[in-house]
């Protein structure tokens, strides 16, 4: 059954999003993980419809955050408002009370602004004038960045890029699919009639399902043997942290999982190894993410 | 300087348990000083180390502490070879050190993970990695002849054998030990038992209790020895003895070869440095010999008898004197004597007081060689017949298992020469006319069956049997080992070397080959664990011989390419084994990946069973 949503659930949505069938896997594995996902591409590519249309189909309110230069914390997390009613204050949340948050152009707002999001992505809760309010369950935050070389932008710093468990880029679609995007129906409207496969309650359990996948030590010793890897090579600025290797694990669990398997393999760690582990590393030879996730898959051999 | 590097000074408890410390290390210090005489050499600095072992073990506070004592055992099995080099200290010393490689692999086992077991089993395997290591370093490890660093004065302690003098009763103490005086290899025959006198040390002189060497400087007088009869060349392996004296089949005629050693007036082989380790050297000897024939310088002193002792024993020769003065008579007639006057060859004679000679003559007549050869020296002396004593050992054991005679200290023997003009001195042993046996089977043959096998086994004389067989074979494995381990020293290694293929190697030259090899043997034994460790795992041993069946179709797995996409790629190159494919993928996927709910044998049984075919390609 669980199988069958999620094959539904990726039907569905490349019946939307057209000839990018291996990224919007990628996307549905990191919301499984319980990842947050960073997607950095031209604008006009798609990303606010995928954004959109896994809102739709998972069943998850849906709220988007358009990224200003002017935009402050408050925007995001909410603001306690005195009431003369009430002779109080209060909290009234922001947008950032949602299960799946679009914040668009996450690199044009400004760091004190970018923090507060990210802080709370990292906690899962919010924090105002010593009041703790937790944040929904499936919560779930796609951030789009435009390529950082665009004027106006303040690029997201490496310790808060460590924070998404991947970044995709959508790139431009094949002349295929491009010929039916430019022919076929208007994809806001074939959003609007989309209807939810499952619901957030039957998603909460597939990502618990997620955490039960088999890790086996062997592949434990293969995760290491990669992180060893970037790390004693001399091609990257830095090695990958711990917390990309356990992202790395947990993404692996989840892609076993759509791949309907009970345990994770070398494959599964080396399919979504480009996308955990290409913002995290900067290569000293100005490589691009998808080359150096080649060169180390292809230097490591599985143990 | 505690302060200037920081180091945690200690605390006040702790100082009065230091001074506490210091305390009993001065006190001991000072009890070796006292019962050794100094702290240096092999006792002191042995029983020193032993000591602070043992203190260090009271005082084991944190992990360093272990370190050291662990250490310090490894030196102390060590120094164990200074005092005994046999089978069985090595096999002791084997034993100690895998115990303490096992300290040092539980100390390191920080969390316990091991079971006891496991340790032994693992510090085992250690050792036994190491022996490759140790064989290169036996074998090329430079010999530098003469010790590198000199042996303390102490190292060779006092050890039985022929002395060089004789009180009666000496050497029937020595014949209660079996303990290996030498080892004889004969090239070709072995002469009988009754042929086989050891020469050893010739005394002259006596005070009527003690006999004595001659106080002679004995340097330039050569002996004047021809030789005839059968040749036996041999090769004798003396046991060290801390004298200065060699062992010969009577007079050998090869001496030159014989390095560092003289012969003296009398026929002792003298070496110049004392025996203090195993000696190797190879003699001719002769059965039949003259000695001195014409005339000798030292006559007189072969006369010499002490003022006013004897008195009953000198008569005795006065009488026999008059009825004949032809030396050979009287000789026979001493012989004759022994032979009839109710003697007795005895190991356990009673103990003579007084005038020990004429006791022994008139009253006890129980005796030892060394009692026959003193009182027939005394008749002799006193009826004027030049006779000295010679001291040595006699007989010797035949081991079958390797042929080598086994001269022990219970062989230990004294005889007389006697001097005729014209032939020179000698041989006679007036113990041969009491004890016929003693020389003509050898002495184990005489001793009784509780002298001759411990315990249980002198009950039977087939217990005995089994005893000596035993003895033999032991002693054959000691000799090998004696001659192949122990005697490995400059010359054998030289010799070995150059059978390699290295001519004239010094040792900085060996030292350069050494290092060589250490490398070498590491880099191999590195290889061995690389290699085992890719296969160590029976699940990824048995998927990689399927790997190997598929490389025989140039399928060949990169090593970063996973079961599933290499099972996948494989399937379509050949596609009438998907279903074996399959199988043994799932399964390799479970056991390696998965629950480990299939087992390894069913996998094995899948590998075996899939046997691709080339024409199905």
């Amino acid at each position: 059954m669980r199988a069958h949503d999620i094959d539904a659930v990726l039907t569905s949505l490349n019946t939307i999003i057209l000839g990018k069938a291996a990224v919007t896997k990628l996307a549905l594995t990191c919301l499984l993980a319980k990842g947050h996902l960073l997607i950095e591409d031209l604008p006009g590519v798609g990303k606010t419809t995928l954004a959109h249309s896994l809102a739709k189909i998972l069943g998850l309110d849906f709220q988007r955050i358009q990224f200003t230069s002017d935009m402050l914390p408050a925007d995001i997390v909410g603001v306690s408002v005195f009431e003369r009613d009430s002779n109080q204050f209060n909290f009234h949340k922001g947008p950032i009370f949602s299960q799946l948050i679009l914040s668009d152009e996450v690199n044009r707002a400004t760091p004190r602004t970018q923090s507060a999001l990210l802080e709370s992505m990292e906690e899962r809760q919010v924090s105002i004038e010593g009041q703790t309010y937790v944040l929904p369950e499936p919560f779930f935050v796609i951030a789009t960045q435009n390529p950082s070389n665009q004027i106006g932008t303040f690029p997201l710093p490496e310790s808060q890029l460590d924070r998404f468990l991947m970044r995709l880029e959508l790139g431009y679609p094949n002349a295929e699919a491009e010929r039916s995007l430019l022919t076929g129906v208007d994809r806001n409207s074939l959003l609007q009639k989309q209807e939810a496969v499952i619901n957030s309650e039957q998603l909460l359990q597939i990502q618990n399902a997620v955490t039960d996948i088999h890790v086996s030590s062997a592949l434990i010793d293969y995760v290491q043997k990669l992180l060893d890897y970037s790390r004693v090579s001399e091609r990257y600025h830095y090695g990958l942290s711990p917390r990309a290797g356990l992202g790395l694990v947990h993404a692996a669990q989840a892609w076993a999982l759509i791949e309907q398997r009970e345990q994770v393999l070398p494959e599964d760690i080396q399919a979504v190894f480009g996308s955990v582990v290409g913002h995290r590393l900067i290569s000293r030879e100005g490589q691009s993410a998808e080359q150096l996730a080649t060169d180390i898959l292809s230097q490591v051999p599985i143990p | 300087m505690a302060i200037k590097y920081h180091w945690p000074l200690p605390s006040r408890q702790y100082k009065s348990l230091i001074a506490l410390q210091i305390l009993i290390a001065l006190a001991t210090g000072f009890l070796l000083f006292n019962s050794y005489g100094n702290l240096i050499g092999r006792d002191a600095g042995t029983a020193l180390l032993v000591v602070m072992l043992g203190l260090k073990v009271i005082e084991i506070r944190n992990e360093r502490d272990y370190y050291l004592s662990c250490f310090l055992g490894y030196f102390l099995v060590a120094t164990n070879f200074l005092y005994s080099q046999s089978i069985a200290t090595a096999s002791l010393m084997f034993i100690v050190v895998i115990l303490m490689t096992n300290c040092l692999i539980s100390v390191n086992d920080n969390n316990q993970v091991l079971s006891k077991q496991k340790q032994l089993k693992m510090a085992s395997k250690l050792l036994l990695q190491s022996i490759p290591l140790m064989l290169v370093l036996f074998v090329f490890f430079p010999r530098i002849a003469g010790p590198l660093w000199g042996l303390p004065q102490d190292a060779h302690t006092a050890k039985t054998g022929i002395d060089n003098k004789m009180t009666l009763g000496r050497i029937s103490q020595l014949i209660q030990s079996d303990a290996v005086a030498f080892r004889v290899k004969f090239d070709n025959e072995i002469p009988p038992s009754a042929e086989r006198y050891w020469r050893g040390p010739v005394l002259w002189e006596t005070d009527g209790t003690t006999w004595t060497e001659l106080q002679f400087n004995s340097k330039n007088k050569k002996p004047t020895i021809t030789s005839s009869g059968q040749a036996y060349p041999y090769t004798i392996t003396l046991e060290p003895h801390d004298k200065h004296w060699i062992f010969a089949l009577d007079f050998p005629t090869n001496l030159a070869k014989v390095q560092k050693t003289i012969q003296t007036h009398d026929g002792k082989l003298q070496s110049i440095k004392p025996i203090n380790q195993r000696v190797q050297y190879k003699l001719i000897s002769h059965t039949q010999f003259e000695f001195n024939a014409n005339n000798d310088t030292h006559l007189d002193r072969a006369l010499q008898l002490p003022e006013g002792q004897h008195a009953r024993t000198k008569q005795l020769a006065q009488q026999w004197l008059q009825i004949s003065s032809d030396p050979q008579q009287l000789i026979q007639r001493a012989l004759q004597h022994f032979n009839q006057q109710n003697f007795f060859y005895t190991l356990s004679p009673s103990v003579l007081t007084g005038d020990t000679i004429d006791n022994f003559l008139f009253e006890s007549r129980r005796g030892f060689c060394e009692h026959y050869a003193a009182s027939f020296t005394v008749l002799m002396r006193a009826a004027g017949i030049p006779t000295r004593i010679v001291t040595g050992y006699q007989g010797g054991d035949i081991n079958p298992v390797d042929d080598y005679l086994i001269v022990r200290q219970q062989d230990a023997h004294a005889w007389t020469e006697v001097w005729l003009a014209g032939q020179g001195w000698i041989r006679v042993d007036p113990t041969a006319a009491v004890a016929q046996d003693r020389i003509e089977l050898g002495m184990d043959n005489i001793m009784p069956s509780a002298m001759r096998a411990p315990l249980f086994f002198a009950s039977s004389s087939q217990l005995i049997d089994a005893w000596q067989s035993i003895r033999n074979n032991w002693d054959a494995i000691n000799n090998a080992w004696n001659r192949s381990i122990l005697a490995y020293g400059p010359e054998l290694q030289k010799l070995f070397l150059s059978s390699l293929g290295m001519t004239s190697p010094d040792w900085q030259k060996m030292t350069i080959y050494l290092v060589v090899l250490f490398n070498l043997v590491l880099l191999i034994i590195v290889a061995f664990m690389l290699y085992n460790k890719k296969n160590n795992d029976p699940i990824v041993a048995t998927y990689q011989q399927f790997c190997k069946k598929l490389a025989r179709f140039d399928i060949k797995r990169d090593n970063h390419e996973g079961p599933l996409s290499f099972a996948n790629k494989t399937k379509t190159l050949l596609p009438h084994y998907q279903a074996n494919i399959e199988t043994i993928t799932q399964l390799y996927i479970d056991l390696r990946y998965g629950r480990q709910q299939s087992s390894l044998n069913d996998l094995k049984q899948a590998v075996k069973q899939f046997k691709p075919k080339k024409t199905m390609k």
